[in-house]
């Protein structure tokens, strides 16, 4: 049994660009990833989205990978992720055989299926589309990121919508805790599809201009696309291994809003519950917060329930907090993991990331990070992940001091 | 791990803690069974079987324990016939894209139907595992979410490949 | 406007899988959604998807489907007024 889970690694691809360094750069200079469409086949051209900034055919090419996986975007994205964060915690061959990886996605291979679904319908003839649908199931995709980075002892893919990247943090935690395992590789990947672009705007909550979480004047979501993976360690590991640390898991917790499939409660209950109950693990009480990633799609229900959620937590004494969605897009299914590196990049360089595009408060005293500020102190950090069937995250990153530890 | 209830529903025989109980299909066990929740009729196949599945094994279940238990369910095939059912409504010849199909193709829906009618706020996951391994889910179970003291876990196998062939074999486990 | 009142009740019955309900089970004038049908916000982004669909009415902001949708007689003034099919 473990008591603490430490963080020993981190690899990010998104509309910010490859790897933490190009990512942190974009945060500090406040430049946002999203843009018009260069990649997916839509008609939906209207809307701006954040989309990696390579092709199949570029990241193949790097990664020097071939059929099938040159065609799916999820595991293509996702290997790159995997590997940074694996090389940058030094893993070993024969340290991964003895870890998990927990990967979230929904839409999986979603992207291929897609290009070849209207000709496969229309036929009864097996043929090599017919057999690529097969991709289309979320849990190969995990599978084939997975066998691109090693041989793993534990293989599993969590499908909770949006939250589904943070938790499988949640699971590898837990796994950790139990003694099943020392080492976890978890994040989650996940390809822009015309699937769930055309899925989100029938929701009626896409924006058509760059979204502006938490403003009055918000309209919705930007899509994005991206994987992040983290490297999750029990203390003895970290010990024998001598690996630095970039953070510790303090607290986490998961709840249902139990409200509706896609909306959420009014007094964001769900929402509440995570980031208390998360708290309750960390040992730590609302004013030890220093920061919190939102969730923040930039839906006018999203930000107002999620706001009410903080307001009764901590009433008209805000901890500092902005979305990032400004400078990712909403990356659904990777959405935990990609914010999860984002807050393990503030602690370790004592910045804020900004909320870009904001104009109007939605209320008094509601007002997100949106200047340069010396953080230089910030401690714990709270990132929330909600998904549609009310499922509700919070994870709390905490700065990892020796002296305490 | 203590089990507290099991259920089996497949489309020929609806199995409660060890006893027949229906022939019935899905559509037909909520009437026999439940009948006041026409949301019911709103939901795609596969939260259908989940939720008459958590229906009939939680009766008896009090509102004081339901509110702090936990969901956690598994599947090979996730979301896929509702997948397949959407995607026809975003084809090029015929492109009317249904928000009410699509809020249905992510397979953790199902444990929000649940987590809504009988009003459990605890954690709830969705895994996608290759195929039915009782062991593995049992381990997950019993190392990741009982650890967190819920009052108890609705837990276990709900997969629809089609009309003739789904099963839901779900428990109520606790410590 | 009878006919346009019993057609728009039948769609309504079908896309919204309102099982085991008629057209004559429907009061034209009550209220679609909270106590009346009980129908949701899912709903209403389904009917507006029927409007697009069966009568060529696109509504870009789901906030006008406020008014329009508050009963099938609504719907059908509506209807009557701005359809292109």
């Amino acid at each position: 049994m473990a008591d603490k889970v430490f963080v020993t690694g981190a690899g990010i691809i998104s509309a910010l660009g490859i790897g933490k360094e190009a990512t942190l750069e974009a945060l500090l200079n406040g430049e946002s990833g999203i843009g018009k469409i260069p990649h997916i086949q839509t008609e939906h051209e209207e809307f701006p989205v954040g989309e990696v900034a390579l092709s199949n055919a570029e990241m193949s090419r790097m990664l020097n990978v071939g059929y099938p996986i040159d065609g799916l975007r999820t595991v293509l994205m996702g290997i790159i992720a995997a590997k940074e964060a694996v090389e940058s915690a030094g893993l070993t061959e024969k340290e991964l055989r003895k870890a998990a990886f927990i990967s979230g996605t929904t839409v999986g291979g979603m992207d291929k299926t897609e290009r070849h679904f209207k000709t496969v319908f229309d036929s009864n003839v097996e043929t090599d589309d017919s057999l690529e649908l097969k991709y289309n199931d979320c849990g190969y995709s995990t599978e084939l990121i997975a066998d691109n980075i090693g041989k793993f002892n534990l293989i599993t893919t969590t499908s909770t919508a949006c939250s589904s990247a943070a938790n499988a943090i949640i699971f590898g935690a837990n796994l950790i805790k139990a003694g099943v395992t020392d080492i976890a590789v978890v994040g989650g990947s996940e390809a822009l599809t015309k699937f769930h672009l055309n899925g989100f705007n029938t929701l009626m909550i896409l924006d058509k201009k760059n979204c502006r979480p938490f403003d009055k004047e918000r309209m919705g979501i930007n899509l994005g696309e991206g994987a992040a993976y983290i490297i999750l360690e029990s203390e003895n590991s970290v010990k024998a291994r001598g690996a630095s640390i970039l953070g510790e898991l303090r607290g986490y917790a998961n709840t249902c809003d139990a409200f509706h499939q896609t909306a959420t409660s009014k007094n964001g209950e769900g929402a509440y519950l995570a980031m208390r109950k998360a708290m309750d693990m960390a040992h730590l009480c609302p004013q030890d917060i220093d920061y919190i990633n939102a969730h923040g799609t930039g839906t006018p229900n999203n930000d107002e329930t999620e706001l009410a959620a903080m307001q009764r937590i901590w009433d008209y004494e805000l901890p500092k907090f902005s979305s990032t969605k400004a400078f990712t897009g909403h990356t659904t299914s990777a959405s935990g993991s990609i914010e999860a590196v984002i807050c393990l990049l503030a602690l370790q360089h004592g910045f804020l990331p900004k909320n870009l595009g904001w104009h109007n408060p939605m209320k008094e005293d509601a007002i997100p990070v949106i200047d340069d500020v010396d953080n230089s102190n910030v401690k714990n950090i709270i990132n929330n992940s909600f998904g549609f069937g009310g499922n509700d995250s919070t994870l709390i990153f905490s700065k990892f001091i020796k002296e305490n530890g | 791990m203590i089990t507290l209830a099991h259920i089996r529903i497949t489309p020929s025989e609806t199995w409660l803690n060890g006893k027949v109980v229906s022939n019935s299909n899905i559509n037909g066990i909520y009437r026999e069974f439940i009948g006041d929740y026409p949301k019911f009729f709103k939901m795609d196949s596969l939260c259908k079987l989940g939720f008459i599945a958590a229906e009939l094994i939680l009766k008896g279940q009090t509102p004081e324990l339901k509110e702090n238990a936990s969901i956690i369910l598994f599947n090979r095939n996730g979301s896929l016939i509702t997948d397949r059912n959407y995607q026809m409504t975003i084809a090029d010849d015929h492109f009317f894209p249904s928000p009410a199909l699509f809020v249905y193709t992510l397979a953790n829906i199902v444990t929000g139907e649940i987590a809504i009618r009988h009003k459990i706020y605890g954690e709830s996951s969705f895994y996608v595992l290759p195929h039915q391994d009782d062991e593995m889910i049992n381990d997950v179970v019993n190392k990741a979410y009982l650890t967190s003291n819920p009052s108890f876990i609705l837990t276990g196998w709900v997969d629809y490949d089609d009309d003739d062939n789904y099963v839901a074999d779900i428990k109520l486990v606790t410590k | 406007m009878e006919n346009l009142i019993l057609q728009l009740k039948n769609q309504i019955i079908e896309v919204l899988n309102l099982e085991d309900m008629t057209a004559e089970d429907i009061d034209a004038e009550a209220p679609l959604f909270g106590d009346g049908l009980g129908l949701d916000s899912i709903d209403a982004l389904e009917l507006i998807v029927l409007l697009e669909r069966e009568y060529g009415i696109k509504l870009s902001n789901p906030a006008e489907g406020k008014q329009i949708f508050k009963s099938i007689s609504s719907i059908a003034y509506f209807v009557s007024k701005n359809r292109k099919k």
